[in-house]
């Protein structure tokens, strides 16, 4: 994108009269845009808002104004433990798909450079589970998980002479499967984002350490890795929203069980809503997931390089 | 000479590297075209088979040939390409005013439009249940269209708009000197010129309506109007071992039409979207 820079210098500034003249006000172009997103995220919001100050139900439409709802949810004992697998879930997936997805950039570009054979086919392959609908997503690792004969790892594992891993039932073992197919269908984005990153290093930079006698550790700690840092940063944060927000992968997956093993906060809302009815607590657990949503964003605007022409 | 072996040592390493990672993408969606070939004997002879004995197509015959299939594909068909259809109309407009017009605070709003990205349809879809319920467009493709293009419409802007400044500015502005309209601009050289961003920003929102669960899932209760995301997963929940082969069938040929349309654009789409990603 930098061609669009050098237009946006190169082009004629004029004065801001003819600036005026030229570009009247751009209402009318925005306005499709401000309309849909008004109607169908604003009013919403606005409403989630309000209904967290209810006793709101799904059924029914006698609601009145309350704080007990947010006092009750936010207590709830179990929401503690909701709160402890999203960290995990989020924080592991999160860890390995940047770590992965570094890895995969890292040696694609080397192997292009060094003309090595298959690095299309890895990083093709890794795009096509990143398309990979949420919901197939989860039926697929649910075959795979399996432990009945047709469980695509375990039959693997017996057939390694491994003894057989409980997938899915062992609530110890559960939270590290639903993480291992998050990481499958997640990490090619972090893989792109990473691959443009480390294209974009200026190579005089590796030139220069070679010549002073760095090893390839060396360069890829004190050039790479430093290089990397802001796009390592807005990566990591934008995938940490993607993955809490991560809810039909689990729900075909796990459904969150065993018991309450893998129920992560975007679960939990969706079955205080749709399965209790329970329009105000999920309202409160909405918001909940907003604040932490926003300010990970915050966080990821303060890191955006500063005076870019809009 | 020590330098050379180096190297040769680390292509090894690559190419293991490459090796696990490739098994490691490749394996789930092998072991799902395999479990989708078998007949209903093999299913239970694991990874000997992993190459059938006798490979049968009667299982993608099964499912293509039910309405209920035939029925899921073709509303995810309408679905998202509708929806995407809706992006461009909505998204179009808005990026070439965020391209070109000056206005105050430009750059705050276009943070706003990402702040939207991040928002899980989860919380707005809380109350919008309840609207949607009461002027009645649940079980309507027409509500749950415009519930896509909201999600959608952020991200296309944001994308658009990066096609959209790659296009010199010199020449819409000398198109506007000889007296040309804005509309005429947008209509006449941007949208021509765009022509590839415009596919890709139509095929990335093809895919996320494909993709789409949570809102149809709630929006759409009657089953001759539900895409192939919901009808999967009820579809899951009815089977049992005996028939999972029938099962890996579904879910390959719902899969299957996402990933086709993202290869057949997949430099341009990554382009837009690490453009995107990258840039903010």
């Amino acid at each position: 994108m930098t061609n669009l820079s050098i237009a946006a210098e190169t082009a004629p500034t004029g004065s801001r009269l003819a600036a005026r003249k030229f570009y009247p006000s751009p209402a009318p172009w925005l306005m499709p845009l401000i309309l849909v997103l008004g109607v169908f995220y604003l009013y919403p919001l606005i409403d989630v808002f309000r209904f967290a100050f209810t006793n709101i139900s799904l059924v029914g439409n006698d609601e009145e104004y309350t704080l007990r709802t947010i006092a009750n949810t936010l207590s709830k004992p179990e929401l503690l433990q909701i709160l402890w697998v999203t960290l995990i879930f989020t924080g592991s997936s999160v860890v390995a798909q940047q770590v992965l997805g570094l890895f995969i950039a890292q040696v694609v570009v080397r192997s292009e450079k060094r003309g090595l054979f298959g690095s299309t086919i890895v990083r093709t392959t890794a795009l096509v589970a990143w398309v990979v609908p949420g919901i197939a997503g989860g039926i697929i690792w649910k075959m795979l998980f399996n432990e009945a004969p047709f469980g695509g790892l375990n039959s693997l594992l017996r057939m390694l002479g491994a003894s057989p891993v409980q997938w899915l039932s062992d609530p110890n073992m559960v939270m590290w499967s639903v993480v291992i197919s998050n990481v499958w269908r997640g990490t090619a984005f972090s893989m792109v984002v990473m691959y443009a990153a480390i294209k974009a290093i200026d190579p005089e930079l590796y030139e220069a350490a070679e010549m002073d006698g760095a090893n390839p550790w060396q360069r890829l700690i004190f050039i790479t890795l430093p290089q990397l840092r802001a796009a390592i940063l807005v990566n990591m944060i934008l995938i940490t929203i993607q993955t809490l927000n991560t809810f039909d992968a689990i729900i075909s997956l796990t459904g969150g069980g065993p018991g309450r093993a893998t129920e992560v906060l975007s679960l939990y809302t969706f079955n205080v809503v749709f399965r209790n009815y329970d329009l105000a607590a999920g309202a409160v657990l909405s918001i909940l997931m907003l604040v932490i949503s926003l300010s990970l964003a915050l966080v990821y605007a303060r890191f955006l390089p500063k005076g870019e022409p809009v | 000479m020590i330098n050379s072996r180096q190297e040769r040592i680390g292509d090894l390493f690559s190419y293991l590297f490459m090796l696990i990672t490739f098994l490691f993408f490749a394996w789930p969606l092998v072991w799902l075209l395999s479990l989708a070939m078998r007949t209903r004997k093999e299913v239970f002879l694991g990874v000997s088979r992993l190459i059938p004995k006798s490979p049968t197509l009667d299982n993608f015959i099964a499912i293509l040939s039910s309405d209920k299939f035939a029925g899921y594909l073709w509303n995810a068909l309408i679905l998202s390409a509708s929806s995407a259809i809706g992006c461009l109309i909505v998204a179009l407009p808005a990026a070439y005013a965020f391209s070109r017009f000056p206005f105050r605070g430009k750059g705050p709003w276009m943070m706003v439009l990402l702040a939207f990205q991040m928002i899980s349809p989860l919380v707005i879809m809380v109350p919008l249940y309840r609207y949607m319920a009461k002027i009645g467009l649940t079980d309507s493709h027409f509500g749950a269209t415009m519930v896509y293009i909201a999600l959608a419409v952020p991200m296309v802007t944001w994308i658009l708009k990066g096609f959209i400044d790659g296009i010199p500015r010199s020449l819409d502005e000398a198109a506007l000197i000889d007296g040309c309209s804005h509309f005429g601009v947008f209509w006449r050289i941007i949208l021509p010129l765009a022509k590839p961003g415009i596919a890709s920003a139509f095929i990335i929102s093809v895919i996320a309506g494909w993709s789409q669960f949570l809102v149809p899932f709630l929006l759409i209760s009657k089953e001759a109007l539900m895409p192939i995301g919901v009808g999967i997963f009820q579809y899951a929940g009815t089977q049992n071992d005996s028939s999972i082969q029938l099962l890996a069938a579904a879910c390959l040929v719902s899969v299957v039409p996402a990933i086709v349309a993202f290869l057949s654009l997949q430099r341009l789409i990554l382009g837009a979207m690490t453009a995107g990603a990258v840039k903010g």
